[in-house]
């Protein structure tokens, strides 16, 4: 059973309408789910909405009032619009396609506007139009103990890890919710204890460039004992936000890991006694150059060939990476039918275009996108591709789901050496 | 061999049965990873690639992957081709979004040694009592 403030007793009342009432029913449902005995304050979220794919399942003329009460709100009800939470500041995650540029990845009309149309309506409500799955670049960074929601996992893992924020990756509609209400179940990383250490990670080897950190994530959730938390001890050179952000993302896309200590390195493991809540670990694994291997052999096909599309940034890459991105590439040319697609946000890409990195990357020929990706995006955008180059892992692996061509797979530069000299070079 | 019961916490109530689609490494919640609207798991790797989840007991240890993995699974219940219900051996964050925004029995949280990861395999007849936790299995002959 479920304990509820007078606050929450009230909304789940219906006292502050109806909108918050099946929200906050949702989140108590949840809560009992989950076996959580009271809830949290919420004052961060992004949400995963707009036209995204998951929607595929409603006729394209439905009225959004009844989508958003049956998908998000889970009512067979439908109730009309409110606000979110004005304690919780809310913004948009990932969207389903850039905000402008529909025919330059290959989308129709229809489908943009209509995205539009569903986010407008959603930014009435207090849902800020920010479409990143990199928020903590333009200011979402949630402090230390705060309490948050965000439907991107690798938001979730870095949240927790490197500001030791608190949250799970609960999913869309508990998102949707808990930016309604302010409230998600206190439960799983909300709670101290849960955050400790269970699994000790040794590394053989050392990793240092962005791509081996992602193969790193990548290894460590295919390792990792099903609902144990990781602690790594040693091997990780020039940590920075951006090798941070690939290794947490993969790290999630091969496990349901929430956190990642590093000791030394992340506030909650500052020695590894720390990480661990003074308890012994439950697993010690030591890993090998041979797991990465093995990584690198699941994201990477066999083989030279031509290549004809190319995406870099996932997740969404940082100003200082379109600044090296734009000083490499300028003066090239890509070759005639083949695209380059570089990923970031909104914001970030304002930045790119004041400093002129943007348009040193436009004149090649390739594309600065913001807001989305090629997996988010679905087939559409790249089911003409013949041959794809991915970075990061979390793309690689996940295009695989969509596509039965060639995927490869490497360093951030050797990917874009492909895509301007027209193929892949196996080994290089 | 004979039917046999397992017993674990009740998340959400209600009785549901059918065919147990055992994912032994979940089901990646990432987009296509699932098909939205024909319920047919897409996942490369995944033991059950290109079965569909319509009127199955799913049997996971837990969920994995993209936060989006309740929407895409909520997507093929609208589109109606939902799971009958489902078993886990440990509850998380993105299943019990899944669990309580589809509102089907599960069971979930077993002890140690009855992990139904394990003990069920894949076409065996599953019932689910959610309301009891109670689980119980008919050996597929």
């Amino acid at each position: 059973m479920v304990h509820l403030t007078d606050y929450e007793k009230q909304m789940l009342d219906g006292q502050m309408g109806k909108f918050k009432q099946k929200a906050m029913q949702f989140i108590v449902r949840y809560a009992e789910v989950l076996g959580a005995e009271e809830l949290c304050e919420v004052s961060r979220a992004t949400l995963f909405i707009g036209a995204q794919h998951y929607l595929d399942c409603y006729p394209e003329d439905t009225d959004y009032k009844k989508i958003f009460s049956e998908f998000y709100l889970c009512s067979n009800e439908i109730v009309e619009f409110g606000k979110a939470s004005s304690y919780c500041k809310t913004q948009t995650c990932a969207a389903c396609c850039d905000l402008k540029e529909y025919e330059r990845t290959h989308l129709s009309r229809e489908f943009h506007e209509r995205n539009r149309r569903y986010l407008e309506i959603t930014k009435e409500m207090g849902v800020k139009i920010v479409d990143s799955c990199t928020p903590y670049y333009v200011g979402w960074v949630p402090m230390m103990g705060e309490h948050f929601v965000t439907t991107e996992s690798s938001n979730v893992v870095i949240s927790n890890t490197i500001f030791g924020a608190c949250g799970n990756s609960d999913g869309v509609e508990a998102a949707v919710c808990a930016a309604i209400t302010g409230r998600i179940p206190k439960w799983g990383m909300h709670v101290k204890e849960n955050r400790y250490a269970t699994c000790v990670f040794t590394l053989d080897f050392e990793v240092e460039t962005q791509m081996e950190w992602d193969l790193l994530g990548f290894t460590l959730g295919r390792l990792l004992p099903k609902h144990e938390v990781p602690v790594i001890v040693n091997g990780l050179k020039n940590a920075e936000i951006n090798r941070m952000r690939q290794l947490c993302a993969s790290l999630s896309v091969t496990s349901a890991a929430e956190i990642c200590h590093i000791v030394g390195l992340t506030p909650e493991a500052q020695t590894l006694e720390m990480a661990l809540g003074g308890k012994k670990p439950k697993h010690e694994i030591r890993v090998t150059k041979k797991d990465m291997e093995e990584s690198l052999a699941m994201l990477c096909d066999k083989g030279s060939g031509r290549i004809d599309f190319v995406s870099i940034g996932c997740p969404h890459i940082s100003l200082d990476e379109i600044y090296e991105i734009a000083l490499y590439v300028e003066g090239k040319k890509l070759p005639e039918g083949v695209e380059l697609q570089i990923w970031t946000d909104y914001a970030t890409k304002e930045m790119a275009t004041v400093n002129g990195y943007a348009k040193l990357i436009e004149d090649t020929g390739a594309a600065l996108l913001t807001g989305s990706c090629p997996i988010v995006m679905r087939e559409d955008s790249h089911k003409h591709a013949t041959a794809m180059v991915m970075f990061g892992a979390k793309q690689a692996f996940g295009i695989r789901h969509q596509t039965r061509v060639p995927v490869y797979y490497g360093e951030v530069f050797r990917c874009i050496d492909a895509a301007y000299n027209g193929r892949w070079e196996e080994g290089r | 061999m004979s039917t046999f019961k397992l017993k674990a916490r009740g998340a959400y109530p209600g009785i549901a049965q059918g065919r147990a689609v055992v994912c032994p490494d979940s089901i990646a919640g990432n987009s296509g990873a699932l098909g939205d609207t024909d319920g047919i798991i897409y996942e490369k790797g995944n033991v059950n690639y290109g079965v569909c989840i319509k009127d199955a007991i799913l049997v996971v240890p837990c969920a994995k992957g993209s936060n989006g993995f309740s929407a895409h699974f909520k997507g093929a219940q609208i589109a109606g081709v939902r799971p009958a219900g489902w078993v886990s051996t440990r509850m998380d964050a993105r299943l019990g979004v899944a669990v309580a925004s589809m509102g089907i029995p599960a069971v979930a949280d077993f002890a140690a040694d009855e992990n139904p990861v394990e003990k069920i395999k894949t076409g065996d007849w599953v019932v689910i009592d959610g309301t009891t936790g109670e689980v119980t299995i008919t050996p597929k002959e």
